[in-house]
């Protein structure tokens, strides 16, 4: 039972606590900042897909939020036409958004860097503006309305409108933490060193026996199922699907926010996807008024005119991002204290 | 036979859209490395200030031809001062950096200069395009009308083409250019001044963008977000010609510009096109690999 270890035991308390802070957090906000909560989970899962893919395997992808997008219309497609119980749309959706990641993960194989940024770019922008619009994809985007979601049921609640918006938000949050203390377990699985090295050089990995084929397929798969499990929940938080949400330039933003926030780092995720949400509707909320006699009004631009500034100073003065950063100088203040600790409990062991 | 020939038209004159916009990525990108994806962002954020003045202040009061030229002014000087601001304030602090950090640092230019346009000018409006040639100027090619536009911009193509291909050749500090591009290291340790080369780059590269831009207008939608977007054709575009060559990239430019507009004789769909250029670009990358992508930068 090595796996049993204390760090393992750590880390799931603490995923258990953070679950349990923030499921109960939006309790006492109003609709609006609720609405923005279940958001902001939706959008961590798309910067953890991140953190998977960029962070771990080093792959570059520019289409996260139509990994998102496609999971949301396949839920959004189950529970319209089929009536499912939205489990079973969720499982859908995150097949789906599975198998398209491992078809995007093909022309990985032979590309890297910023080759496969301008695919994945290219891609986004094919779903944006083909797959989601177009008419011949009515069967599956349901059209110009897009799907509704009314009578939604998860483990025998209702879950679709806005009041039991709280309902899902719960169920979010606690697939989330699941999925990010799975995340920080893999980096030190088999799995996980094996990303890492393909992350370091692909070319030493192949060397070293490790299946490139597979894994890169596998790491395109696992991310795209990642952003697809939260995007299938959107349908039930906003009530109905739309290709805006899913549209090129949140692809944009999920890569850029991530890159941001620190791409190596699943903490990050959570930290980014609040940054997501919350911002662009606390601009909108109180970014007018007047100040000194002068009327101002910030609009929601502001958010991502931010975003596009903040992460060209942080790539040029904070190369690990955000979380990251500011972790290795803590790490860096604590570090004879904690050599300390480590010198005392080892002798403390040694003398036992 | 007349609609293949008028489809033939419009597909060169929106492949010579397209070549416009590759020739400033290819550029940028040979001499300082950065694969620029705000290329379309900058070229849209120019052509709005050009917009601005030709729509805006000189419009209803002076004659035509001088607001014209005062606009293109405009657009082109401020397009000038962009390039040299990026050179000198963001991509001089990362020029050791690898490449896919620099290509993430022009998408962060991309999302800020998009979201400010929309803030300025509006997203969902229609604005009025800018004509550099007036628009009742028509040709007859093989019983089709020819805008004198479309003419234009097939020959400004052309001729920035040639024109630049022939800059780095010929002149001294072409060669530095070039020299800068193939290594920054043995460049400088030749003396070539290479603050120097990455900054006239960026004013080159941002320059054709607003001159793309401002030609492009009557041809598309024009609001912020359709000429940011013309990113993934131009890149199509600038990959067919191997991000190396300026000629190939003109002739790539007109190649997809034909296949995109052949299929819409029997697909009516707006995002149809775009899967087009996508199976360009991975035809291209998977079966070509460009040389000069491949070069260890």
């Amino acid at each position: 039972m090595t796996w049993l270890s204390s760090r393992f035991t750590v880390r799931v308390l603490l995923a258990l606590l953070a679950f349990l802070v923030l499921a109960r957090l939006p309790a006492g906000m109003d609709i609006g900042f609720q609405f923005d909560a279940a958001l902001a989970a939706v959008w961590g899962f798309g910067i953890l897909s991140l953190v998977l893919l960029t962070g771990y395997v080093g792959q570059v992808s520019l289409c996260q939020a139509t990994f998102a997008g496609v999971g949301a219309y396949a839920a959004g497609m189950m529970v319209s036409t089929f009536h499912v119980n939205y489990l079973v749309a969720v499982a859908v959706a995150v097949v789906a958004a599975f198998a398209l990641g491992v078809v995007v993960g093909l022309p990985a194989l032979r590309l890297s860097g910023i080759t496969l940024a301008i695919v994945t770019l290219g891609i986004a922008l094919v779903f944006d503006r083909y797959v989601f619009q177009d008419a011949a994809f009515a069967w599956f985007t349901g059209g110009s309305g897009g799907w509704r979601v009314d009578g939604a049921r998860m483990f025998g609640f209702q879950m679709d409108s806005s009041k039991h918006l709280l309902a899902a938000y719960v169920v979010l949050v606690g697939l989330f933490c699941l999925v990010a203390l799975l995340m920080v377990n893999l980096h030190e699985s088999g799995a996980g060193r094996r990303f890492r090295a393909i992350r370091d050089s692909e070319l030493a990995a192949s060397t070293m026996g490790v299946n490139l084929t597979r894994y890169k397929l596998l790491a395109f798969g696992m991310s795209a199922a990642i952003a697809g499990l939260g995007g299938s929940f959107y349908p039930l938080v906003a009530g109905s699907v739309s290709p805006q949400p899913f549209w090129l330039f949140t692809s944009l933003q999920l890569a850029a926010i991530a890159v941001l926030m620190g791409v190596r780092y699943v903490p990050a995720a959570a930290l980014g996807g609040v940054f997501m949400a919350f911002v662009p509707d606390v601009l909108t909320r109180f970014g007018h008024g007047s100040f000194r006699g002068q009327s101002y009004d910030i609009s929601f631009d502001w958010f991502q005119i931010a975003v596009g500034v903040l992460l060209v100073i942080q790539l040029i003065l904070l190369p690990d991002g955000v979380w990251g950063d500011l972790r290795n100088r803590v790490l860096h203040a604590m570090a004879p204290a904690r050599s300390a600790a480590r010198a005392v409990v080892k002798k403390s062991v040694t003398t036992a | 036979m007349a609609t293949f020939a008028a489809y033939t038209i419009i597909g060169l004159s929106v492949g010579g859209v397209f070549a416009l916009a590759a020739l400033g990525i290819v550029l940028i990108y040979r001499t300082t490395g950065v694969l620029n994806f705000a290329h379309g962002a900058m070229g849209m954020f120019s052509t709005f200030v050009a917009w601005q003045i030709f729509y805006g202040i000189a419009h209803p009061f002076w004659p035509q031809w001088l607001a014209t030229a005062l606009a293109i002014l405009a657009g082109l000087a401020f397009a000038a001062v962009m390039g040299l601001f990026l050179d000198l304030a963001v991509f001089r602090w990362v020029r050791t950096r690898p490449p896919v950090v620099k290509a993430v640092i022009t998408i962060g230019i991309l999302l800020a200069l998009q979201a400010t346009a929309s803030l300025i000018w509006k997203n969902n409006q229609y604005h009025l395009s800018i004509y550099v040639l007036p628009k009742d100027w028509v040709v007859s090619v093989a019983d089709v009308p020819v805008g004198a536009n479309s003419i234009a911009i097939i020959a400004v193509a052309l001729g920035l083409a040639f024109g630049l291909a022939a800059y780095l050749r010929y002149t001294g500090f072409g060669r530095s250019m070039r020299a800068v591009s193939d290594s920054p290291t043995a460049a400088s340790l030749w003396a070539v001044p290479v603050g120097r080369v990455s900054a006239v780059s960026w004013m080159l590269g941002s320059l054709i963008a607003a001159v793309a831009g401002i030609l492009i207008t009557p041809f598309i939608n024009f609001d912020t977000t359709s000429l940011t977007l013309l990113i993934i054709d131009a890149l199509a575009a600038a990959l067919i010609g191997g991000m190396v060559s300026l000629p190939l990239t003109v002739l790539g430019g007109f190649i997809l510009g034909l296949l995109e507009t052949y299929p819409t004789i029997w697909i009516q769909s707006i995002g149809f096109p775009r899967l087009v250029a996508l199976v360009v670009i991975l035809a291209v990358l998977i079966v070509r690999n460009p040389r000069g992508l491949t070069a260890s930068r």
